[in-house]
């Protein structure tokens, strides 16, 4: 018998660029079933502001409950169990998801490419995070997550965040695999813009750490499950504490790298001072040996947490000489990226104070208020300022200047006054981390109250800007059209339309470089 | 569409332009197993540091209940060594356009990773030992249960390359995602020769 074997003819990389962008359908099903990098990456980008929100909320509740008035919104236990879903939140929920998705849409663009590698990755990525989310929070409503009373309820707290940090892995690979993969011709990784090496340092440190998050959470799931054995939050909690919370803000600072030459008209003196730096952050932020409760003793972790200040101080250098020798234009942009500047830099500082041992602020509120100082407001910051700089390119349309302002000074205000008291409560009173109960004094009194003011101020700040975007997203339909370099910026992204066509750019980008005159 | 910019870093002129999308599933393959490396290593990491602590304090380790069933886990062991020889010869096939041996040995490369796990079940039953129990149990099925889902992993994307091989998808041209399949496999295997090497060999032997 003969048998013949035919296969298809295969398609030439020639002929599958030049493929028709295939028709998404319309409406809910369009934005449930997408896998084009912008539509997945507004989707992250929606849904982290919401959380961090949602944070916000949660810090005004600490505040309020600390505040000792009588008011008694938390018992002992709930207290604590809100305190930990506002780190976690914070962390897990708002900046590293809002970066990843900041990332998901703007590296192709960045890099000349059409698509994000892996896009039906990304779009599960984003997907597998908000259903990690909401296993989260609703193991938390059950029976208050790692410390809850039932077993089910915890083993459903520790597969959320399992299921969480396995998501946003995927979501930094495809990032990272693009970037490092899909560049335009011309286009060598060392002339890559600075948030595309952010996003490889960032997304990289992401997939250095998160699994071993994962790792802790199996040893955790299992006691948990079948010996009712439950693990201490202090097993997880080095995920937001020195050093390992640089790590989750590489890609702010590759924000700001972007965001402040633009806006001062003024390219970065040294290219390779800026990577550099990013480098630096990631390596001073990688902190997954700290699962070793002694290591807090350790000389490593002294030299790591002190020498984060240098890429810190780095960066505020570089920013600075680039401000002052360019022209600046006091808009929105440029207000938040510097504010978020100066709160990642007060962010180094308090982290190189804390882990001086003679001090014993590690385990105390200093470290609450150190978190706040760099997530809340560092990276808070860097990302409004992102989404104020990049939002012609996102929807189409500027946000409301007035607003960028607005969010600028509550959020920075509302960082400074949440932290000082968690420093003061950390290093006067060793306070801590996490709790309710301890001695009411006059400090502790004046203290309280201002972090209630400034929680408050917070959250308002979020507001605006969160207010500031959906504002932005319903315009968008009936506005003037906007340029396609609102800001005169170099890089491809501002080289096509804004916002842009569905694979990117009509022609593909060849980058063709000169020496500057 | 030629795009003109300044050299941001002052070296040497640009290189001439190359191919846009370059080595996407390979490099993707690569990253993922870059970090299912620290995945592996930090629950391996994890078991050596309650060893040393369970010895320092004169504990049994393995647990006293503890009856490692070397013979089994040694032919399981060995059966999920012998698959990378298949995974490679897939991809060999492949590149030598020969559909048979493709065919042959991408089923068997699935077959000997069901096999694996078929195995670890029947270990697992045999050890005795209840999760959670001790720390050389909890640690134990930390290690064996994350490396038994990072085979299910591997198996589920030689599944999906099995099914393009059977549909006539690869040549030796286009034969990329069948390296980062063996990639992945390699991972999976090289990561289980040191777990048993780390949790059994050391603890008993083969014997």
């Amino acid at each position: 018998m003969a048998m013949t074997e035919t296969r298809p003819a295969p398609q030439s990389d020639v002929a599958l660029a030049a493929a028709p962008a295939p028709e998404e359908p319309a409406g809910l099903a369009g934005w449930l079933s997408t896998s084009d990098h912008k539509r997945v990456g507004r989707m992250w980008l929606a849904t982290s502001l919401l959380f961090l929100f949602v944070a916000a909320i949660l810090r005004e509740l600490l505040a309020v409950e600390r505040l000792n008035s009588g008011a008694d919104l938390l018992t002992d236990g709930t207290f604590f169990q809100v305190f930990t879903l506002h780190s976690e939140a914070l962390a897990l929920l708002v900046v590293v998801p809002f970066f990843v998705g900041l990332a998901t849409y703007l590296v192709p663009l960045q890099v000349g490419s059409p698509e994000l590698a892996f896009p039906r990755g990304a779009a599960v990525a984003y997907w597998g995070y908000v259903v990690s989310a909401v296993v989260l929070v609703a193991a938390y409503l059950a029976d208050g997550g790692i410390t809850g009373t039932t077993a089910a309820s915890v083993d459903l707290y520790l597969l959320g965040l399992i299921a969480l940090a396995l998501s946003l892995s995927v979501g930094a690979a495809c990032v990272v695999t693009t970037a490092l993969t899909m560049r335009a011709p011309g286009m060598t990784l060392l002339r890559a813009p600075l948030f595309t090496w952010s996003a490889v340092v960032g997304g990289g440190l992401l997939l250095l750490q998160l699994p071993i998050l994962v790792a802790d959470l199996i040893e955790l799931l299992i006691p948990a499950r079948y010996a009712g054995d439950v693990g201490s939050y202090g097993d997880i909690a080095w995920v937001w504490g020195v050093p390992a919370i640089y790590g989750l803000v590489v890609i702010a600072a590759g924000v700001l790298l972007e965001v402040v030459p633009a806006m001062v008209g003024r390219p970065l003196r040294m290219h390779l001072a800026g990577v550099v730096v990013l480098g630096l952050l990631g390596l001073f932020g990688i902190g997954g040996w700290l699962l070793d409760p002694t290591a807090f003793d350790d000389l490593l972790y002294v030299a790591m947490g002190l020498a984060a200040v240098v890429p810190a101080l780095a960066l505020l250098g570089i920013l600075g000489d680039t401000v002052l020798g360019g022209s600046p234009s006091l808009k929105a942009p440029l207000v938040l990226a510097m504010a978020s500047a100066i709160l990642l830099f007060l962010g180094a500082a308090a982290g190189a104070v804390q882990v001086i041992e003679p001090l014993e602020l590690a385990g105390t509120a200093w470290e609450s208020g150190h978190a706040q100082l760099v997530l809340f407001g560092g990276a808070g910051l860097a990302a409004f300022a992102a989404l104020w700089f990049w939002a012609p390119k996102i929807w189409g349309v500027h946000l409301s200047e007035a607003a960028g302002f607005a969010v600028a000074a509550l959020v920075l205000g509302g960082a400074i006054l949440t932290a000082g008291p968690d420093l003061v409560a950390g290093a006067a009173d060793d306070l801590p981390m996490g709790a309710l109960e301890f001695e009411e004094t006059d400090l502790v009194s004046v203290t309280g109250g201002i972090g209630v003011a400034g929680a408050a101020l917070g959250a308002l700040g979020v507001l605006v800007g969160v207010g500031a975007a959906l504002a932005a997203g319903t315009r968008r339909r009936g506005g003037p059209p906007v340029p396609d370099a609102p800001w005169g910026a170099a890089g491809l992204e501002w080289t096509t339309t804004s916002p842009p066509p569905a694979h990117n750019f009509e022609e593909q980008p060849v980058l063709r470089v000169e020496r500057a005159p | 569409m030629s795009i003109t910019t300044y050299d941001p870093i002052g070296v040497e002129p640009a290189p001439a332009p190359v191919p846009g999308r370059r080595n996407v599933m390979l490099v993707g393959a690569l990253v993922a197993t870059a970090a299912g490396t620290v995945l592996i290593g930090a629950v391996l990491g994890g078991y050596l540091s309650a060893r040393d602590i369970a010895q320092a304090r004169n504990q049994p380790w393995p647990a006293d209940d503890a009856e490692l069933p070397n013979v089994a886990l040694f032919v399981t062991y060995i059966g999920l060594a012998l698959s990378a020889f298949f995974a490679q010869w897939a991809h060999a096939a492949i590149k030598m356009d020969d559909r048979r041996q493709a065919y042959m040995a991408t089923s068997f490369t699935v077959v000997l990773g069901l096999l694996f796990l078929n195995g670890m079940s029947y270990c697992w039953n045999q050890l005795g030992q209840v999760a959670g129990a001790s720390p050389y149990a909890t640690h134990m099925y930390a290690v064996t249960v994350t490396h038994a889902l990072v085979v299910v992993a591997a198996i589920a994307l030689w599944v999906v390359v099995a099914f393009r091989v059977f549909g006539g998808q690869f040549s030796p041209r286009n034969s990329e995602p069948v390296v980062a399949a063996v990639v992945i496999w390699h991972f999976a295997v090289a990561s289980g020769l040191v777990i048993w090497w780390a949790l059994w060999f050391v603890e008993g032997g083969p014997g």
